[in-house]
Formats: C-alpha cells, sequence, structure tokens
C-alpha cells in the first residue's frame, strides 16, 4: 500500500507555517513584482471575500483593501516540504518527495494496517485492513498537523489513486487493492491532471469522467491520442507502473524566512528566529535527533550573505539555549548590514542516553546535562566550562579542559575512600608579579647583603609585595622560606621555564609558592597553599 | 493529675501573660514534650533525614554529624591558607569516588587538575565552571543544582570577591534550589555571604603552617592545621570546634 500526503494550497500553507499568527487573517500569497504579481493562494477569508487563484494583486486588493500579501518565500517552502517529508519518515523508511507538498510513502508491513481485506470510501462496512489504514491515515493526518501543515491522506495500491484519494474532502481515503478503477470511475477527468490538448480533445469527445474515458478501447485511445494518451488511458483504468523511488534522507535539517523587510537591530531578527528554531527543533525531535551545530546564513540587504557556525558542546535540543547562542554570536561579531532572510541548519546528532541503575548513584539526565552545559557556554564562554584534565609535565599552570561526558555511575555504590587529608593548591591564573627583597629575616642590612650575595649563602625572600593592581593583592614579611627547587622544562621550545621555587609563609600566616624566573629575574607568585 | 492535664493550665496562664503560677503544671510543661523543644533547631529538617555525603575531612564530618546534609547549604568561610581549597577537594573526592557527578564553580579559576587528581578527585565526573564575576557564580550554581548535580562546589576564591554583591535572595534561591533537588550545595568563601540561607556555617581561623626543619638549615613545608569552629548549625548547637590537619607530602606524614 503507498500513502500520499498532500497539503492543499502549499506556496499557502508553508507561509502560514512560518507566520502562524497570520492563520485567521485574510492572507494571500503571490507570486511575481509589483502590479504584475498574480495571486497563486488565498486563505479562506480571503476566499469567502471573493479573491482567487490567478488575480492580479491589484485586483485583490481593490475587492479586499485589507487583503494581507505575501510573496512565494522558497526557503519557507522548501523548509515545509522537508518537514512533511519528515512526517512521512515517522512512518516508513521508504518515502518519496514528489515536492509541491506532495509525499508518497509505503505503508507495507506497517503493524497498523493488519489483516488483508476490502475497503473503499463507497463501501459502507470497511474490512479490518480498511480500519487500519484509515487509523493508520489519520494518524498520518494528525503529525502533519503537529508539524503545523493542514494535509490530507488517501491510500492505495498505487501511487496515482493515492495521489487522487489525496485530493478529495474528508481525509484519509482510503481504497482496496484492486479496486482502483471503481474508485476513480465517478471521479471527474480532471483528477489525472491531463495535458491541455487531451484534455480539450477529450473534451470535444463529450468524456468527463475517468470511467467514460476508461471504457474506451486502448488500442484506438492509443492510435489516436499517442503515447501519452495511451498512459493516462492505463491510469484511468488504475494502472501505475511508476515505482516508488525513496529518497535518502537529509544530512542537515534547514529552516529559514525571507523577511518582508529588512531587519537592522537584533530583537526583532531574535523574534522571528525564535519561532524558526522551535520549527527546527520540533523536526529534530520527530527524528529523535538533537542538534550538535548550528549554522546560520543571513541574506543581506541591498545584497550580500553572512554565514557563520556555532558548535555546541553537547547536543541539545533546547530552543533557549539555541537563541542565546545565536544571540551572543551575533552580539560579538554583527553581521555589518540589515537583514533580509535567514536559514538555520542543524547537523543532527543522537542524544546522549542514561543508564539507570536500582543500587548505584543516579545517573544525570544527558539531554539537561547537555543542555545546562550549552547555557553555561553561553552565559561564560565556551572555554570556561569543561572536565579538567591532568597534563604531563611540571609546570603547575598546566592544565587542558576537555567536554563533559562523566561515565555513567556504577552499578553498585563502591564503599567510601578514606581522605588523604592532603593540603591543596590555589593556582594563580595568571600569576602574580612580585616585588621581593632577598635576605635574612634578621635585619635589613643582612638582606640587603645576601640579596647583593656577599655572604655566598643563598640568598632567601625577605618580604615580598604585588605590584599595584595585581589581583589578589599579596605583601607582608616573610616568617619562612623554603627552597630553592628548581624548575627547567621546554628549553628546546619558544616558550621555555627556568624557575627557582620557594614556599614562603608571611606574617599574616599567607602561604605561597613563589618563583624567580631565571631569564628575566622577575618574580611571580603562581598559588596559595589553602 | 496526668500530665497533658497539668499542662493545660500552665499553658493558658502563660497565653494571658501571667507566667507558669502553678508549680505543678509549670514542672509537667518543663519536663515534657516542652523541655525537649527548647530550640525550632531542634526540630528535624528535611535535609537531615537523608545520608549526608561526607567530606572526607574528620573534623568537619564530626562537626557537621557526618557530612554535608543533602538538600542543604553548607557555607565554609576563612582567610587565605585557612584549608579551604583542600577541605573542597576532599569534598569532591569523596562524591567523585563514589561514582556521582559533582560540579566545581570556581570564581578564582584556581583549580588545579593535578593535585585535584592527587587528592582523590575523579575529573571524569567533574564539571569545572570558571565565572568571572560573583553573579556569574551564583547564576551557574543554580543551573546546575537544577540540573540535578548531587554534588556543587561553590569557591569564591581570594579576597577580594570577583564581582558586585549578590543579594541575600540569591542564596535563599540558590539553597531552595539544592532543597528541591536534595543536592548538596557548599560555599567556600572568604567571609559569610549566605546569611540566613545556610543550613550550617563552619569558620576555619588559627591556621598554622607546620614546617619540617628550623632555623637556617633546609626547610620543608610539611602541612596545615587549623581549628574548625561550627558557627551556625539547623541541627545541633553552635560553637562546637575540631582540630583540622592537612599534609603538604603523603609521604612525611606520620
Amino acid at each position: 500500500m503507498i500513502a500520499c500526503l498532500f497539503v492543499p494550497l502549499f506556496p499557502l500553507a508553508a507561509r502560514l507555517r512560518a507566520e502562524p499568527e497570520l492563520k485567521d487573517e485574510a492572507v494571500a500569497v503571490c507570486e511575481g513584482n509589483g502590479s504584475a504579481a498574480r495571486i497563486v493562494a488565498a486563505t479562506r477569508k480571503a476566499r469567502r471575500a471573493g479573491i482567487e487563484a490567478g488575480m492580479t494583486l491589484p485586483q485583490a486588493r481593490a475587492i479586499l483593501p485589507k487583503l494581507v500579501a505575501r510573496g512565494r518565500d522558497r526557503a519557507c517552502e522548501s523548509a515545509a516540504q522537508e518537514a512533511l517529508l519528515e512526517v512521512a519518515e515517522s512512518f516508513s523508511p521508504r518515502v518519496e518527495d514528489e515536492g509541491e507538498g506532495v509525499v508518497y510513502l509505503e505503508l507495507d508491513g506497517h503493524p497498523m494496517l493488519g489483516v488483508p481485506g476490502e475497503i473503499t470510501p463507497l463501501s459502507p462496512t470497511p474490512s479490518p485492513k480498511g480500519r487500519g489504514a484509515a487509523s493508520l491515515g489519520m494518524a498520518i493526518l494528525l503529525a502533519a498537523e503537529k508539524a503545523l501543515l493542514p494535509a490530507r491522506v488517501g491510500v492505495a495500491a498505487s501511487k496515482l489513486a493515492a495521489r487522487v484519494a489525496a485530493g478529495l474532502p474528508g481525509s484519509p481515503t482510503v481504497v482496496a487493492d484492486g479496486e482502483e478503477q471503481r474508485f476513480l470511475a465517478p471521479l471527474p477527468l480532471e483528477r489525472l491532471a491531463p495535458a491541455l490538448e487531451i484534455a480539450a480533445t477529450l473534451d470535444r469527445w463529450g468524456l468527463h469522467t475517468i470511467g467514460d474515458f476508461a471504457k474506451l478501447p486502448e488500442g484506438q485511445v492509443g492510435s489516436r491520442l499517442g503515447e501519452a494518451g495511451r498512459a493516462l488511458h492505463a491510469t484511468a483504468r488504475g494502472i501505475d507502473p511508476r515505482p516508488l523511488e525513496p529518497r535518502l534522507p537529509p544530512p542537515v535539517f534547514t529552516e529559514g524566512l525571507e523577511l518582508e523587510w529588512p531587519l537592522a537591530t537584533l530583537e526583532p531578527f531574535l523574534f522571528v528566529g525564535h519561532a524558526a528554531l522551535e520549527r527546527l527543533v520540533r523536526r529534530l525531535e520527530a527524528q529523535a535527533l538533537a542538534c550538535t551545530r548550528l549554522d546560520v546564513a543571513l541574506e543581506l540587504d541591498p545584497g550580500g550573505h553572512d554565514a557563520r557556525s556555532i558548535a555546541l558542546p553537547a547536543p541539545t535540543r533546547d530552543v533557549k539555549t539555541l537563541l542565546t547562542l545565536v544571540r551572543l554570536e551575533l552580539e560579538a561579531r554583527p553581521p555589518g548590514a540589515a537583514v533580509a532572510g535567514f536559514s538555520f541548519t542543524a547537523h543532527p546528532d543522537a542524544p546522549r542516553r542514561a543508564q539507570l541503575t536500582l543500587f548505584g548513584p543516579a545517573a544525570l539526565s544527558p539531554d539537561r546535562l547537555a543542555t545546562t552545559i550549552a547555557r553555561l557556554a553561553a552565559l561564560l564562554g565556551s572555554d570556561r566550562v569543561g572536565s579538567p584534565r591532568s597534563v604531563d609535565g611540571h609546570r603547575p599552570e598546566r592544565l587542558t579542559l576537555t567536554g563533559y561526558a562523566p561515565p555513567p555511575p556504577p552499578r553498585v555504590k563502591p564503599a567510601p575512600r578514606d581522605g588523604r587529608g592532603l593540603l591543596s593548591v590555589r593556582v594563580l591564573r595568571p600569576p602574580v608579579e612580585l616585588e621581593v627583597l632577598l635576605g635574612d629575616s634578621d635585619s635589613v642590612g643582612a638582606a640587603l647583603a645576601a640579596a647583593r650575595n656577599e655572604g655566598g649563602d643563598k640568598p632567601r625572600p625577605y618580604s615580598i609585595r604585588s605590584t599595584p593592581g595585581a589581583a589578589p593583592p599579596i605583601a607582608g614579611s616573610v616568617r619562612v622560606a623554603a627552597g630553592p627547587w628548581s624548575l627547567e622544562e621546554g628549553w628546546w621550545t619558544d616558550a621555555p621555564a627556568d624557575r627557582d621555587y620557594w614556599d614562603v609563609e608571611l606574617t599574616d600566616g599567607g602561604l605561597y609558592r613563589i618563583y624567580r624566573d631565571r631569564d628575566g629575574g622577575h618574580w611571580f607568585a603562581d598559588g596559595v597553599y589553602d | 493529675m496526668s500530665g497533658a492535664q497539668a499542662m493545660a493550665p500552665a499553658l493558658a496562664d502563660l497565653l494571658e501573660g501571667k507566667g507558669l503560677s502553678r508549680k505543678a503544671a509549670a514542672q509537667s510543661l518543663l519536663s515534657g514534650l516542652g523541655a525537649k523543644l527548647t530550640r525550632a533547631s531542634d526540630l528535624p529538617s528535611p535535609a537531615s533525614r537523608r545520608d549526608p555525603l561526607p567530606t572526607r575531612v574528620p573534623a568537619l564530618d564530626r562537626l557537621l554529624s557526618g557530612g554535608l546534609p543533602r538538600g542543604g547549604l553548607v557555607e565554609l568561610c576563612g582567610r587565605r591558607s585557612s584549608g579551604r581549597f583542600s577541605i573542597a577537594m576532599s569534598t569532591l573526592a569523596a562524591a567523585t569516588s563514589g561514582g556521582e557527578a559533582a560540579a566545581l564553580v570556581d570564581l578564582g579559576g584556581h583549580l588545579d587538575p593535578q593535585s585535584a587528581e592527587e587528592a582523590g578527585v575523579d575529573l571524569e565526573r567533574l564539571l569545572w565552571v570558571r565565572p568571572e564575576k560573583l553573579k556569574g557564580a551564583v547564576t551557574s550554581a543554580e543551573m546546575l543544582l537544577s540540573t540535578g548535580f548531587p554534588l556543587v562546589v561553590v569557591d569564591l576564591g581570594l579576597p577580594p570577591v570577583r564581582g558586585r554583591f549578590v543579594p541575600d535572595a540569591a542564596w535563599v534561591r540558590l539553597e531552595r534550589a539544592a532543597r528541591s533537588h536534595g543536592a548538596a550545595l557548599f560555599v567556600l568563601a572568604p567571609y559569610r555571604v549566605s546569611g540566613i540561607a545556610a543550613s550550617a556555617a563552619v569558620s576555619a581561623g588559627s591556621a598554622r603552617a607546620l614546617w619540617e626543619g628550623s632555623g637556617r638549615e633546609s626547610r620543608l613545608l610539611g602541612g596545615l592545621s587549623a581549628r574548625l569552629v561550627l558557627e551556625k548549625d539547623a541541627g545541633a548547637r553552635g560553637g562546637k570546634a575540631e582540630e583540622m590537619g592537612l599534609v603538604a607530602v603523603p609521604e612525611l606524614s606520620p
């Protein structure tokens, strides 16, 4: 069985999906420029007022001055078509993209179809399979509605019959297997969308229904109407040899909008961007995916493009987080011109899963964790959130930061270990530059002599004081000094470390780790024992 | 006369402002249920009903009746080199080595991964957040508590604390977030910041460095001792004190 998912007045439906606040207004979608623009589709309210497809915009405005006119937006339509395909893909892995709001999906083997039977829209008592197909059709309709697309569904054995069934009101319409010809027979010939010349010929022959045309002998039709006529005759008899051509799933998800007026400030852009991100996240959610990278493409006014990419620390589906990241990105690097259109492209990835345990510590929800990390990264900067790692080497300030992905908690909580009671060091980043007096703490004179190294003994720090403006401020006389310990690393690099380290206790009780840079002779404090 | 009957007139007198005029009733009131509930803090708190999260610093665990209460805010304040950061590392080590996730909101960016690893912290389970201002630290802590981290340590670094003062209401919000998620919130600050929000407050003082060697001979930093004083606790009387010892080089510890 094949189902056809069809969105009537697709350009209008796509536009209303992007601007749902216009749903109850008299809206028309036009194609073309200026006074030559023609109405392509209009809402029910506009149609009731007399607006019809094919009218020029001035004609329509003459009938309804308050008509809200919108141009065809290819970005909107493309996003709506993608959303329609994703709705179909949530029911079947084999989906064909026909374009313009039409999608086919293969339903064979779907558990909701049930046992084979017989049903037509004309038969009063549908069989179990028919009921299954109708239920499935209704489920597809509801899913499309959730994606903000008012669709119709037709289910039949062939693409053509499904497409014709989808065009009928009272959706979903189910055509039983082998009943295509009977189903099509009472319908007008226009349902088969024949070529204009063939339609005129058939009209001259006095044929108005598909059934009338199907009754004609195939050979005679072929000899008079050619190959196109023969194919049309076959479809009138319910024969559709076209197989379903499934498409490959897209690697990315895109939502965008061409703006009616260029936007020069950030807040209005974020307002319309929020709706686009919501649609994008809804599509990701339908595929059980999350966004791991967001590309922002901007159309600038009067011309030009701007593109940027926002990498997320973990896959997320949180609209607020994505919007905050977009805001921060645009605040940091403004596009430089008014924005006339935009598109957001989400690179999907599977969201993280949690394995729960009965007896071990509770695991964090991966989705919430990813959202929190993304929000923290947006708030503080991506280099300020992560999991620290130790690095091989000897410099105390060495550090690396990786993405936070904690391993699953143990199944059983391990027995507690005794604390080591170690004295830790607060690392000062960057190190605080010091002015240091060297010598013996007994007298300043001796200190100065020792500073000149006159006694042959190693001079010791006697008094230290941070340079003005340094944070945190450090000042005081040294009560005890231990050292020096030499550290030499990376002499083969451009930034070697050649230091003499001391542990000093000041009279105020502060315990510091200080060093003298042997290259420059300057003193620094790079740690506080605390 | 039963205890309840004796208490009734005494309570009536108290409500009328007459004091305890009847001896029997007064004795009953003072020796019964009322005697056990002399302080509001004696009432059991929701946080005290759950297993506390041990800090693995024996002195602090004794003061806090086993460790940090889950669903409460504990504040530890002390000046430079009073052992605050070492206590934070020990607490993080206790939580992460037990398989729990933990977050460190490090206002000064002082964490040394090497020494944290030596202290027993499982770095894979530690989320390190380095805000630049106090407001960012408080916001980060609230987000982390809402995410479900069982332990959030907020270290406000060395004085002066970066960023403007945050109102008491912010700490009350944090305490409520910790309570609603059953998380232990441990705030380390150079001076008291959380006001009334803290369910327990401990101060670290009288710190003294311990040196190996004496006189002009080579010295070596052996460790640090400090006195922890329980300033406030919802579940116990304040004023209790314990001595804490930390070693700089474990091989030299007795």
